[in-house]
């Protein structure tokens, strides 16, 4: 489920960036403008922001509210419809879907963004600790990645949630922590090059504390890099949500995500309620690809090997 | 070499310790436990219950035997839930239709992947590139909760032409819509990484030399672009093929294949402690036995690299 | 002396019932009695949601490994299509003056699959392991149940199995020893952990006895397959005593885990009979476009809310008011017709309407139409000191399920809209959900309870306080008394009527509906018993017709 590519790809990136220094970013602005995928998809990925946090002003319905007069044969009455405000129409329990979609669009990036950011802060410098401290305590962390690395880590995250409850802090340190271990990888690697270079012999030779370097000159040095893995895991994540959400593990109602919301109209294929499926799976599937072209654009237009 | 497999199995044993370790503490962490139901069991007939199966042991010696017991005996213990089946049983019975349905996934991905991504890289930026890109970001991003029961609605409710789930000693017929379901997005990342790195090898400098001493493309192509462009592809597949042939749970669920996808989350759900461990274990030997297999072949394809 | 009369009597209408089946040349068979012609391959699939946890007598313990055992084996007694005792390995039975010890004559006929006898003994031994603290049957307190003598003491270890009171005194006859009289006690006989099982078989091969290489039954049916998690299945034994009644020569059980995936594999032709529970909401446009065969049949099964009863609850669960004013403001027309629709039937009182001899009690609630419920409702609300200056929040507790989210889904939104009572919801998996509500971590959480025998008592003794499954935590000494004196009584029926109305003044749960039993059913396949609300089914009693 976790692309350990995405790593592999990304290490020329950092080289890249390495060499060239400052200027790299305003290279890489003007590669990415130039490339009509990803730029479509930045657009495309701003319209669904805007609709997953301002989609609800739009309509008169509340995400929870239960119109029991349409419930009662929602195959007929709980279509889409303009008239009654009710536009992505009813999901099956009888609420208004497109209030519901708005919300789990809103979540389902939440949980991406979230999660994503835990794995990056976390990798970044577990990565960059141990590749600055090098030696004995180097290889200790990285054994430990290793280790770690060999875990089922998808069936720890249905122990930990069957275990502890389930909570959107749970949710978001559960996907978190299935993929930071790449990012410590990738850091660690990168962190061993810029560890001797001037600026950083030159910190150290003035009496700055190991933290402080870390902090200060080689985190800063890794940006780029973790841009790019951080774009590309948000979808990654999101498609995890939905299994969580799929095996009941999920965002506890009444709240919903996308991931839920697709479970809950997969399992009314067939039945002739085909919104149900319908616009949540278009919503996320255009999320993805708008989080995957950006991902891919950003890459690209951090590396310049790759056109 | 033989140190270098030496050192990863020394790595490995503490990896699968550390397994059963956190494995423990979680199942005992978690609340409920393998013999609690809506009604609950009469004390006297829970207490003969759990000294049939050791719970009445301090955890420290629960794990110990259990251990033991795995270690020696190669005993992985009886079900609590499936009372009259062993955990070996269980892993027996599941272990082969997984591998099965998860081999023949394997192969469909591979080859359909590394065909999209080739083809999409050699014709960069034409409309069959987007549409290879765009047909693999729809196949990753698609649920297979999504997918499993619409295939078994056209292709058996309406078509009529494949059974609608079932094993029945792995048939030809029984194995076409799992393995579709399951090999898609796996198929849809080997793509999309194929491309990429495809691309930076047809970029390099050795494969502009070979264009201008005037070589044919497909010469080239095949010669010499897809061995080192398979590197990156590599590392992805070892993790793949794991999760690959240990199994899905929605596929085991929606197809009834009886694979042990389905029983590791029901024993979750269940607080089947053995079956959990069992399939837990054989989880992470198998990441690590396939993790060492990607690494030789990494050594193999690029002489480069040395251990 | 009656009942056996009565037991042989039934007997002779069976057989004259069944005869054989009537082969013409050049054409498929008949069936004996009704002459429909049979379809020429005899073969029924059906659907479980789950895997069985164990096929052995000994250890069987849920709903659909019992119908498997049933087939695979056969106890002293069977249940006819209504439910009521027919004789099995046992011919007949008497009943000592006391009532107190039951000698069960055992056929002559009946043999193990491998052609040994069937013997008293075997029961004898059936039911020693059955109780055994070393066999750790979860359903060794059926034994005790069953009031034999010795049978607590023996499943505690402090007495050897032999002391329990069942006794070979010769290979036909088999005679028990109760401690009280039961009524119920023939009945009781039907059920899975008491049918016999081949001693020289399970000592030869243990836990593999059970297992298709090894099996050996003295049922209708040979166990010939069993791949765990995808399908059973079992074949005619031409051992059975009765073989030449049986029709259907093949039974395969699949497991499938989804009941929409059942439900299309059904409509494909795949499976004659999917689980019981179709997808919540889909009764009513499956019952139209399959008449005869979307099945909906009474079961004796309750769904409620308990309401937390104890010192540690809310202020305002302690208000009885409160409680009634929840209680009200359920609509439970629309949780039957709308959320589910798969005709269940509103509760306003505990025991199912199905339930033998049981006339459910008219309280005020039933009654009344919603409008006026709900006018109530907030009457009493506001009485209480409750209202938008004063709101209560609470949360309903309820285990992974789509059908248990859909009611509470409905509930929640009746109390907020009709109340103006906050509702969050809280749903757990299962072992999580079990560990809460039984520790009283809860404001108010569902409950399914499914009648153990065909009374009332099995339903009611729920609101005892010293009940084991009273989650609630409700204790009043009124009902408690009553519940104690109706043991007594010849006719219960009226303290019955009493504790029923004093839980729907006091709510310490809230009755929502009474479930059916729901499934496809291919009209094909003739014989299934919709008369026994507890669905004891055997497949030696269906046939499938030729379309």
């Amino acid at each position: 489920m976790f692309s350990r590519t995405t790593a592999d790809q990304l290490a020329g990136v950092a080289n890249a960036q390495a060499v060239k220094g400052r200027s790299l970013w305003q290279d890489a602005f003007r590669r990415f403008i130039r490339n009509r995928a990803a730029l479509i998809s930045l657009v495309l990925l701003g319209f669904v922001l805007v609709f997953a946090f301002f989609g609800q002003y739009l309509s008169p319905h509340e995400p929870d509210f239960v119109d029991f007069s349409l419930r009662r044969d929602i195959k007929n009455l709980g279509a889409p419809s303009i008239e009654n405000a009710h536009f992505f129409g009813l999901e099956q329990e009888g609420r208004d879907l497109y209030t519901r979609v708005v919300q789990g669009t809103r979540i389902s990036i939440l949980v991406g963004v979230i999660g994503s950011l835990v794995a990056v802060v976390v990798g970044t410098l577990y990565g960059a600790f141990a590749g600055y401290m090098g030696g004995r305590i180097d290889s200790v962390m990285m054994r430990i990645v290793d280790i770690l690395i060999a875990i089922p880590f998808m069936f720890v995250i249905i122990l930990l949630l069957v275990v502890f409850g389930r909570s959107m802090v749970m949710l978001f340190v559960g996907v978190g922590l299935i993929s930071w271990l790449d990012m410590a990888r990738i850091a660690r690697g990168q962190t061993l090059t810029i560890k001797n270079k001037e600026f950083v012999e030159a910190a150290v030779a003035t009496g700055v504390k190991p933290f402080t370097v870390i902090l200060r000159h080689i985190v800063p040095n890794l940006a780029g890099i973790v841009i790019v893995y951080a774009t590309l895991l948000i979808p990654q994540l999101i498609i995890t949500e939905s299994f969580i959400s799929f095996l009941g593990l999920g965002i506890q109602e009444p709240m919903t995500s996308l991931g839920a919301l697709i479970s809950a109209g997969a399992s009314q294929l067939g039945f002739g309620t085909p919104w149900m499926i319908g616009f949540p799976l278009f919503f996320f599937l255009i999320t993805l690809y708008a989080f995957f072209f950006v991902g891919d654009g950003l890459r690209d237009a951090l590396d310049p090997k790759d056109r | 070499m033989l140190s270098f497999i030496a050192r990863r199995f020394a790595v490995a044993i503490p990896t699968i310790l550390i397994l059963i370790v956190v494995s423990f503490v979680l199942m005992f962490a978690a609340p409920g436990g393998p013999f609690n139901a809506e009604r609950p069991l009469p004390p006297q007939v829970l207490a003969n219950i759990e000294a049939k199966y050791g719970l009445d042991q301090p955890y420290w010696k629960q794990i110990f035997d259990y251990v033991w017991n795995v270690v020696v005996h190669f005993d992985f213990g009886p079900s609590f839930k499936y009372k009259d089946r062993s955990v070996n049983d269980i892993i027996a019975q599941g272990f082969p239709v997984t591998l099965t349905y998860g081999f023949w996934s394997f192969v469909v991905a591979v080859i359909v992947g590394v065909t999209l991504g080739v083809v999409a890289a050699i014709r960069h930026n034409t409309w069959l590139d987007y549409l290879a890109v765009g047909i693999s970001i729809g196949a990753q991003s698609l649920p297979n909760f999504v997918m499993a029961p619409m295939l078994v609605i056209v292709f058996t409710l309406w078509l009529g032409w494949l059974p609608g789930g079932g094993w029945n000693g792995g048939q030809l017929q029984y194995l076409v819509l799992p393995v579709i379901a399951l090999s898609t997005s796996y198929m849809a990342s080997i793509a999309r990484i194929t491309r990429s790195s495809m691309l930076e090898v047809l970029n390099s400098g050795f494969i502009r030399t070979a264009r201008a001493k005037g070589l044919s493309d497909g010469r080239i192509i095949l010669r010499h672009a897809l061995k080192p462009a398979m590197l990156p592809v590599l590392s992805y597949l070892g993790p793949a093929f794991v999760l690959m042939v240990t199994g899905s749970v929605i596929v085991d669920s929606y197809f009834s294949t009886g694979g042990i996808g389905v029983y590791f989350v029901n024993a979750a759900f269940n607080r089947d402690y053995s079956v959990m461990m069992g399939i837990t274990i054989l989880m992470g030997a198998l990441t690590i036995l396939f993790n060492l297999i990607v690494d030789l072949l990494y050594a193999w394809i690029d002489p480069k690299i040395r251990y | 002396m009656t009942l056996k009369n009565t037991l042989k009597a039934t007997t002779a209408a069976a057989l004259v019932l069944l005869g054989t089946a009537v082969y013409a040349e050049g054409h498929g068979a008949t069936h004996p009695v009704t002459g429909e012609p049979l379809a020429a391959e005899q073969v029924f699939t059906y659907s479980t949601i789950d895997e069985i946890p164990s096929i052995d007598p000994g250890l069987v313990e849920d709903v659909e490994g019992s119908a498997v055992v049933r087939d695979l084996f056969e106890g002293l007694l069977n249940q006819d299509p209504d439910g009521n005792p027919v004789p099995g390995v046992a011919t007949g039975y008497e009943v000592s003056e006391d009532k107190m010890t039951y000698t069960f004559t055992l056929r002559d006929n009946a043999v193990w699959s491998d052609g040994t006898p069937v013997t008293a003994g075997d029961f004898v031994y059936a039911w020693q392991r059955a109780a055994n603290p070393e066999t750790a049957s979860p359903y060794s307190w059926y034994i005790e149940l069953m009031s034999i003598e010795n049978a607590a003491a023996v499943i505690a270890g402090e007495k050897p199995v032999t002391e329990l009171g069942v006794k070979a005194i010769d290979d036909k006859t088999l005679e028990v020893r109760i401690t009280q009289p039961l009524p119920y006690f023939p009945q009781m006989v039907t059920h899975g952990t008491t049918f016999p099982v081949p001693q020289h078989v399970v000592e030869e091969f243990g836990n593999d006895w059970v297992t298709p290489e090894h099996f050996v039954g003295n049922g209708a049916y040979v166990l010939t397959e069993r791949v765990l998690q995808e399908r059973l299945v079992r074949e005619k034994s031409p051992t059975y005593w009765d073989a030449d009644n049986v029709l259907i020569d093949k039974v395969v059980m699949l497991i499938i885990n989804d009941s929409t995936q059942a439900l299309t594999r059904w409509q494909a032709g795949e499976i004659d009979k999917t689980a019981q529970g179709l997808p919540p909401g889909q009764y009513p446009s499956l019952v139209q476009e399959y008449p005869n065969e979307a099945i909906a049949v009474p079961s004796l099964c309750s769904y409620y809310y308990n309401m937390n009863m104890r010192d540690t609850a809310p202020e305002w669960a302690k208000d009885v008011r409160v409680r009634q004013a929840l209680s009200l403001a359920i609509d439970r027309d629309i949780i039957v017709e709308d959320v589910l629709a798969a005709g269940q039937f509103p509760a306003y009182t505990f025991t199912p309407g199905a339930t033998a001899g049981f006339e459910v009690p008219m309280v005020e609630a039933a009654g009344m139409t919603q409008d006026e419920r709900n006018e109530k409702a907030k009457a009493l609300l506001a009485e209480a000191g409750y209202g938008s200056d004063n709101p209560i929040s609470l949360e309903i507790l309820y285990n992974t399920s789509e059908s248990h989210k859909s009611v509470a889904i409905a509930v929640s939104q009746m109390w907020k809209q009709t109340l103006g009572v906050e509702t969050t919801l809280a749903n757990m998996e299962w072992q999580t959900f079990l560990e809460e509500r039984g520790n009283g971590n809860f404001d108010v959480s569902r409950a399914g309870w499914c009648g153990d025998y065909n009374e009332a008592s099995t339903f009611l003794d729920l609101m005892n306080s010293s009940s084991g499954y009273n989650d609630a935590g409700y204790n009043n000494p009124e009902v408690d008394a009553l519940l104690a004196e109706s043991k007594t009584l010849a006719d219960p029926s009226a303290n019955y009527t009493k504790v029923e109305e004093i839980i729907a003044a006091d709510v310490p749960i809230i009755p929502i509906y009474h479930y059916t039993e729901n499934f496809m059913l291919n009209d094909a396949i003739k014989g299934w018993p919709f008369e026994n609300v507890q669905q004891t089914w055997y497949s030696r009693e269906l046939y499938k017709v030729a379309e």
